[in-house]
């Protein structure tokens, strides 16, 4: 894999994601709508482009076909599916991340190359660890 | 018919009236609360206040299994989420959307909805089968622009007026499956000979389009 990740969407979850993998020294683009978004993603050193990703010649131009991974992360659950199914069923991305809000909508997005991320259920797993270890500790201390 | 007709405002109330007459299970729902009391009011049915892409707002509204889903929003995403949630988790059988920008009819067309509309998109289509043969009635485009189907008239001075299909020659470029005259509907073979008035139904390839046109537009010297 050459390390080509793009990651459309730049709110929180895209930005953090995108500072991430920037660290980690993968070759990352990151595409919003909005100029502002960039000011999300601190150091960031890749390439950052204010366009529309639903338009699909926009994704042509970025280089979607040479992405080794697509992370969609915009503020909008049925966006965020659209674009899987471009991302998937016309331009065969090999791996793709998609943030959900609604885990409902996680069904519809049930492919093998798909790895659906739902912050809500993410943030729910960590605080029940952290909430039983808590239970745990408390319960020995006496 | 179970049909399921979702958002949408001028077009969802011509649907409803137009698919209440013939008595099928008409199921409206739709995001907009005004538009939900505009329909109910001008049709007097009950309209269901939900938005159509969320699956239990589906169930909820009993479209589970409907045979017709047809998606009105004016947002493209939201009619093919609509579409995709009501085929994959509903297990509706057909799907129709309405969209806004024409380069989306293709796209969701290969994403699985089975019908895509766009305004704009069949306008393009009638002007440019229009200014390409102007003895053209009517056309229609199917398997994304490949299969061509024109309607056209047959008038005196044509050239081919007067000759049979066998003399036309259109083995291999088209197919006349239909020869409308004086009001009666005849299906023709080799020896019909085309007349003065006659209304004829071809089908066609994209490939032949132009040799098709070409022979229909040329007059009698």
């Amino acid at each position: 894999m050459n390390g080509n990740v793009i990651i459309i969407g730049a709110g929180r979850v895209g930005s953090s994601i995108a500072a991430l993998l920037n660290e980690q020294n993968y070759h990352v683009t990151v595409i919003d709508k909005n100029k502002d978004a960039l000011m999300n993603v601190e150091d960031f050193t890749g390439y950052f482009e204010v366009a529309d990703a639903s338009n699909i010649e926009v994704l042509q131009r970025i280089g979607i076909k040479n992405a080794d991974v697509v992370v969609i992360s915009t503020e909008d659950d049925d966006t965020n599916v659209f674009l899987t199914d471009v991302c998937h069923f016309v331009f065969g991305v090999p791996r793709i991340f998609v943030r959900l809000a609604d885990a409902q909508k996680e069904r519809l997005c049930r492919y093998p190359s798909v790895r659906a991320i739902l912050p809500f259920l993410l943030s729910l797993d960590e605080f029940s660890r952290e909430f039983q270890s808590a239970v745990a500790n408390a319960g020995s201390r006496r | 018919m179970k049909i399921v007709i979702a958002d949408g405002l001028h077009e969802a109330d011509y649907l409803i009236n137009l698919f209440n007459r013939r008595g099928n299970n008409l199921i409206v729902i739709n995001r907009d609360e005004k538009a939900c009391h505009y329909l109910s009011e001008r049709n007097n049915i009950p309209v269901i206040h939900r938005s159509p892409v969320r699956e239990n707002n589906l169930l909820a509204a009993g479209a589970k299994g409907a045979d017709l889903f047809i998606a009105l929003s004016q947002n493209d995403i939201k009619n093919y989420v609509a579409c995709k949630t009501a085929k994959q988790l509903l297990g509706v059988k057909r799907c129709i959307a309405t969209v806004v920008n024409p380069k989306n009819v293709s796209l969701l067309k290969k994403l699985g909805v089975d019908a895509v509309l766009c305004a704009t998109y069949l306008l393009g289509e009638q002007i440019h089968s229009s200014a390409s043969l102007d003895s053209l009635i009517d056309s229609l485009s199917l398997e994304d622009d490949k299969i061509q189907i024109l309607e056209l008239r047959i008038k005196q001075d044509d050239e081919a007026c007067g000759k049979s299909l066998e003399q036309l020659n259109l083995s291999g470029i088209a197919s006349i499956s239909c020869v409308y005259r004086q009001d009666q509907g005849i299906i023709p073979n080799g020896k019909t000979v085309l007349q003065d008035g006659d209304k004829v139904l071809l089908v066609t390839t994209a490939e032949s389009m132009e040799r098709v046109t070409a022979l229909f537009r040329r007059k009698r010297s």
